[in-house]
């Protein structure tokens, strides 16, 4: 389906006399279906593309083969192009794809993470904007508008193609809720209610492991929104309000509730998400707020979406604070300095792909931001999440890429101070508005 | 040429070394000393020098007295629990018996391993659950002491202290053996004969006879403290909540986690300077040591 075999078929018809009447109208119908689908589609191969093409990204696992099997393709399909594609190790990407812009020597293209990460390089100038390919494939009408605000524009230019989308929600186990006559809770007293009918059973309600800290900012997040807001959330984010605000102060406190009743599998510091997730998968907990990644983990463990685990939304708190989706977002995006800016931006577009982002999705557990995805392909449980999201008026990303890094290490070590001693918030609150404070300061 | 000029030979020897030693040591070190001066962050060109300012507000920054006193506490455990633990071990299987040498090797085995080896060996030990170290507690009856070891703000640095000493405490223990072997046995015997018991002949003969060993092992111990990063990154990445926090942790989160090259280098160059004063310091004593037993 590439442009040199439509180039190669009309050279064909146009230069071979003696083909048929028939066989001329058949060469015609195959250029039309093939010119037809090459225009709802974005063209893998590009005949102008030349020299070499880097990309570099930051999955691993399936994600990383998907990657990687995704640039053969458009090389193969490019032979003009010659390419190094280098993963690199999740935590690792966050500095060597730093140095290696501010070193003069970017990859053309790579992973990031949609938020305040992208910022943070666009203030810099690292970005190249895709302004020119974002309306010559019309990808406003490929993306929700939410996703296309918040994860591809910055500073009123396009930068970013999204490629996954994540929602963090409460992720259950489905026999041990129907054991116990719990119904997924839509409000806070319906959560407290089951969490104390499991309780009574001696099973904790939420398990959590947040080792490595990030686990936690979910419930800070979700309280905050939908007892403060997003607009509120977004003045935290970017120090324009205090941690000692009355907002943050609610939100740590009915936290504080669930953790204080033992709500909460014991130790939660001294365990991974993953482990958190065999809690609930085991009966050993009944749900744990997590990102729809999780749905991966219990397909590895046999459990069937919608039957073995299902799912509900963060329940509301105040009836009138406007709803918010929450989670992460992958993109690629373009370096300023791309020795191959062109290669680089067809790559971009041909990730817009139904088909690229379908099988990613389908592979990696995540959501396909693309609207052109054909969401029957989903399983029950995806298929209400991404109308759940499409419901919602906002996308919110998480804490740690909707505050600039520095301040998040401060906000997710206090996430994590918080699990282990509870009770003390309000002096711990105080320690982390001094700090971040300070690092916001540091960063004018 | 090389009559006149006899130097010519140790120097081309020398060259090479002393040009890779400049560029990867030498080098860095400079490099890192200017950059605590500025307000780099750690990439991008946008460098301004600010002078003092890095270690004025660290002096004051609450993360960096809390990896200062963990750091002294680290210190202080290293330079006693594994040295001692070394010098039993020593004692205990000096001589020629051949069950010796298996134990010798078995408790120097841990060497031979990388601290992120052994950080994710004592991980598994210390998980809650499944952890030997708390099935262990658990199957004598002291279950009140199982806990999350590693999770616990109160236990964190302490389990993961364990961990580095189990490695340590072998190197200290082949040293203290190799001291051992120069304390005269006449010396020793001498020490019978006039009617010391084993305790005396230990603290008034031995020990002192183990000076030199004494000092290589605390400085090489003092040294291998100051810089512990590896296992502390592994088992708790300096958490709960910087409970576990040591200055190389805290350099490391400084300047690669928040991006802050000019502050993290300034934490950098304190590490160096409190490590140089013990290198200066077991100069010294390892000099005195010598002069004595000459």
């Amino acid at each position: 389906m590439s442009r040199f075999l439509v180039n190669r078929l009309a050279s064909l018809a146009s230069h071979n006399g003696e083909l048929k009447m028939k066989n001329r109208r058949l060469i015609l119908a195959v250029l039309f279906v093939l010119v037809a689908a090459l225009a709802a589609t974005p063209a893998l191969a590009q005949d102008d593309l030349m020299g070499d093409f880097t990309v570099s990204h930051y999955f691993g696992g399936f994600g990383g083969e998907f990657i990687d099997g995704i640039v053969d393709d458009f090389i193969a399909a490019n032979p003009g192009l010659t390419h190094a594609a280098s993963p690199v190790d999740h935590e690792q990407f966050k500095t060597s794809i730093l140095v290696q812009l501010a070193g003069g020597n970017p990859p053309d293209a790579f992973s990031y993470w949609a938020g305040a990460r992208i910022q943070f390089i666009v203030d810099d100038g690292f970005l190249m904007p895709i302004d020119d390919i974002w309306e010559a494939n019309d990808m406003d009408s490929q993306f929700p508008q939410a996703v296309i605000d918040t994860a591809a524009t910055y500073d009123m230019h396009k930068y970013a193609v999204p490629l996954t989308l994540h929602w963090v929600g409460m992720f259950y186990n489905t026999a041990l809720f129907e054991e116990h006559g719990v119904m997924a809770p839509t409000n806070w007293d319906e959560l407290i209610h089951a969490a104390e009918t499991f309780k009574m059973a001696g099973i904790p309600a939420f398990a959590l492991g947040s080792i490595n800290r990030w686990p936690g900012q979910f419930w800070f997040d979700m309280i905050l929104l939908r007892t403060a807001g997003n607009d509120y959330r977004n003045k935290l984010m970017s120090g324009e309000a205090s941690y000692t605000d009355d907002e943050v102060v609610r939100a740590f406190s009915l936290w504080n509730d669930l953790v204080q009743a033992n709500h909460f599998y014991p130790d939660a510091n001294a365990y991974d998400w993953d482990e958190a997730a065999n809690m609930v998968a085991n009966g050993e907990a009944a749900m744990t707020l997590m990102g729809t990644w999780i749905g991966g983990h219990f397909a590895g463990n046999e459990m069937v979406a919608g039957e073995d685990f299902d799912y509900f939304s963060f329940p509301t708190i105040d009836e009138d604070t406007p709803r918010a989706s929450l989670g992460p977002i992958d993109t690629f995006v373009v370096s300023a300095d791309a020795a191959n800016s062109d290669a680089a931006k067809a790559f971009l577009n041909y990730l817009t792909n139904p088909d690229v982002q379908w099988d990613f999705a389908e592979g990696a557990g995540n959501l396909a931001p693309s609207l052109l995805v054909d969401t029957s392909n989903y399983n029950d449980v995806v298929a209400r999440i991404a109308a759940e999201i499409a419901n919602d008026p906002v996308f919110a990303f998480n804490y740690d890429l909707a505050t600039p890094p520095p301040v998040a290490e401060v906000g997710l070590n206090s996430f994590s101070e918080f699990m282990a001693n509870p009770g003390d918030f309000m002096a711990m609150l105080e320690r982390v508005q001094a700090d971040a404070a300070a690092e916001f300061a540091g960063m004018e | 040429m090389l009559r006149r000029h006899p130097w010519l030979v140790p120097a081309s020897f020398l060259a090479l070394p002393l040009l890779v030693y400049g560029a990867f040591v030498i080098l860095p070190t400079l490099n890192s000393l200017y950059y605590s001066f500025t307000d780099w962050v750690g990439y991008g060109a946008d460098i301004s020098f600010i002078g003092t300012a890095n270690f004025e507000k660290i002096f004051t920054d609450r993360l960096f007295s809390n990896a200062i006193k963990n750091t002294a506490i680290w210190l202080l455990l290293a330079m006693t629990a594994p040295t001692l633990l070394g010098l039993s071990l020593a004692l205990a299987l000096q001589g020629k018996r051949r069950i010796n040498t298996l134990y010798k090797s078995l408790f120097y085995l841990p060497i031979c391993l990388s601290p992120i080896i052994i950080g994710i060996i004592w991980v598994w030990l210390y998980s809650p659950k499944l952890g030997i170290v708390n099935i262990f507690l658990r199957g004598i009856g002291l279950d009140q002491l199982a806990t999350a070891w590693l999770a616990n703000p109160n236990t964190a640095l302490y389990a993961v202290f364990v961990a580095w000493a189990w490695q340590q405490t072998g190197l200290n223990m082949v040293i203290f053996l190799a001291g051992l072997t120069s304390v005269p046995t006449p010396l020793v015997e001498a020490a019978k004969v006039d009617g010391a018991n084993y305790w005396q002949t230990l603290l008034k003969v031995i020990i002192p006879m183990l000076r030199p060993a004494t000092v290589v092992v605390l400085a090489l111990t003092a040294i291998s403290a100051l810089k512990s990063f590896e296992i502390i990154w592994v088992m708790t990445m300096g958490g709960p909540f910087n409970r576990s926090d040591t200055l190389a942790v805290f350099m490391y989160s400084e300047s690669f986690r928040k991006f802050k090259m000019g502050y993290g280098s300034s934490a950098a160059v304190i590490l160096f300077l409190m490590t140089l004063v013990i290198i200066v310091l077991y100069f010294r004593f390892a000099a005195a040591a010598e002069e004595l037993y000459e």
